[in-house]
């Protein structure tokens, strides 16, 4: 056999290996790149869990710890796989991912800190403890995130637009009210998937519950809030109304020194 | 002959990815059989209270014209023979019978001045529900399910959305916007029906055998009768809600 002919057999066969590999890798579900979230409930996870977090969410996850009764909103029932915070379509599970972020970042405008005081091990460590708590993950995966694409520049025209999909396409009003503070008509009389009150939330705060980058409120239009009666708008809205929205609702933002007043 | 050892290797690490990302769901234990002489169920699920003021669930309407508010019910009982209306009966325990057959029409599920219609849907595990809206107004289609996928999309006017039912499970929709809902009941076999007007229920092809028959009314709560099912005949069952 010639020299030059065993170097292109051999080229093919590494090839083939190589595509392999880069497909094996791509059809895997996506996981950070900066840190490792075990697929297992490891020890150090159970511990972490019993000693941070089921003070308020419960020795098993179903959100009923001893300090909840006192907290409005009430911390997160694990057991049917109901995250709000999430980069999948309206009623997937979320991606290890998400539930690692919602930890790191935690909740404004709730009891929920930024657990930022753990280790970044720590907080990953979590992530399956808080999976095992529902059946639907043994059930169903987590659909693929949703493309965000290229955010639109706010300019006035968007405002106005996302002013006539609030006010007169999907009437937000009903819940959010006219000036979105959560005080529509329909505002009280809104509870979870757990039987527990919710309020709509009031934009004026400019303390989104899911991240303030504009990004992260055009994903609670497009995901929905699972758990909660605020649905996705993916189906109902194009990928530009849903900037338009985003951009009219950042706009109701009051600085804290017009709310003084 | 390498390009073909590398492009086999390349197709069977392909499919090891595939059954990977997928992994098959295995269905709880229902064998399907051939019945030829199967026997049947029919019967009426009735109510002996105070048939003549049946329990009204209120539509808020608050933003509805007069004429166009409706009042959805919770139970509807005829009053020629206090039949019940939608309630779901099936045979809880059967493991072996006829092979369910999923529609390829979609049943579908419109909302229609604010309330639900059909306000019960039963179907086989597979099915796929076609969502309607036909008001000139927004609604949204809230399911709290574990099993299958939940979802919460807003629906304006003419909107139709398609969704799949895969597991077994009872699944409560419903519009949060005017706090309506419905029932969508799946089963895993295809022995179940729903009570008509009359509060009538039929149940066909049933092999040989001992079987629990079990009644379920959002309100009125759950019953169960032990039937024997013979080969031909007809067993006529009536369940009685005090």
């Amino acid at each position: 056999m010639k020299p030059k002919g065993l170097f292109y057999k051999a080229g093919f066969l590494s090839a083939a290996v190589f595509s392999c590999a880069v497909l094996s890798v791509g059809m895997r579900p996506t996981t950070a790149s900066a840190i490792e979230i075990p697929k297992e409930v490891t020890e150090e996870g159970k511990n972490v869990y019993k000693k941070y977090c089921s003070a308020c969410h419960g020795e098993e996850g179903a959100g009923d710890g001893p300090v909840s009764r006192s907290m409005i909103p009430k911390p997160r029932n694990f057991t049917r796989g109901a995250y709000k915070f999430r980069t999948t379509p309206s009623g997937s599970l979320p991606t290890d991912e998400d539930i690692y972020k919602t930890i790191s970042y935690g909740v404004p405008n709730s009891t929920m800190i930024p657990w930022d005081i753990l280790t970044e091990e720590q907080r990953a460590s979590v992530v399956p403890v808080l999976k095992s708590f529902s059946e639907a993950f043994e059930f169903r995966e987590p659909d693929a995130p949703v493309a965000i694409g290229l955010p639109l520049r706010p300019t006035e025209r968007t405002i106005l637009e996302g002013k006539k999909i609030y006010e007169e396409k999907l009437e937000c009003w009903k819940c959010h009210g006219v000036e979105g503070r959560g005080d529509g008509p329909s505002a009280g009389e809104q509870e979870d998937d757990f039987g527990f009150p919710i309020k709509p939330f009031d934009f004026t705060t400019g303390k989104f519950k899911g991240g303030n980058s504009p990004s992260d409120v055009y994903l609670r239009f497009t995901t929905g809030l699972n758990g909660t009666p605020m649905p996705s708008f993916a189906k109902e809205l194009s990928d530009e109304e849903r900037w338009y929205l985003t951009h009219y609702v950042m706009s109701l933002v009051q600085s804290e020194e017009c709310s003084k007043e | 002959m390498i390009r073909t050892v590398s492009l086999c290797i390349f197709v069977l690490f392909f499919c090891c990815d595939i059954l990977y990302s997928k992994e098959l769901v295995t269905e709880d234990a229902y064998t399907v059989i051939d019945v030829s002489d199967g026997g049947s169920i029919t019967g009426h699920v009735t109510c002996t209270g105070d048939a003549g003021a049946p329990s009204l669930d209120m539509y808020a309407g608050w933003e509805l014209s007069k004429p166009s508010q409706v009042v959805s019910e919770k139970i509807v009982i005829n009053r020629l023979n206090n039949g019940v209306r939608n309630a779901v009966v099936s045979l809880s325990n059967i493991e072996k019978g006829k092979k369910g057959v999923v529609p390829s029409v979609h049943p579908v599920i419109d909302q229609q001045m604010g309330i639900f219609l059909p306000r019960v849907t039963a179907i086989l595990a597979g099915t796929t529900i076609d969502l309607l809206n036909g008001d000139e107004e927004l609604h949204n289609v809230h399911t709290k399910s574990v099993r299958n996928q939940p979802f919460n999309f807003g629906m304006s006017y003419k909107q139709r959305i398609s969704k799949d039912f895969d597991y077994p499970e009872t699944v409560k929709l419903s519009c949060d916007i005017h706090k309506e809902y419905a029932w969508i009941v799946v089963f895993s076999n295809p022995y179940f029906d729903v009570t008509d007007r009359s509060g009538y229920f039929e149940i066909c092809d049933i092999p040989e055998g001992t079987y629990e028959l079990r009644v379920w009314h959002e309100e009125l709560g759950k019953q169960e009768k032990e039937v024997i099912i013979q080969a031909r005949k007809r067993e006529n069952i009536a369940f009685v809600y005090e």
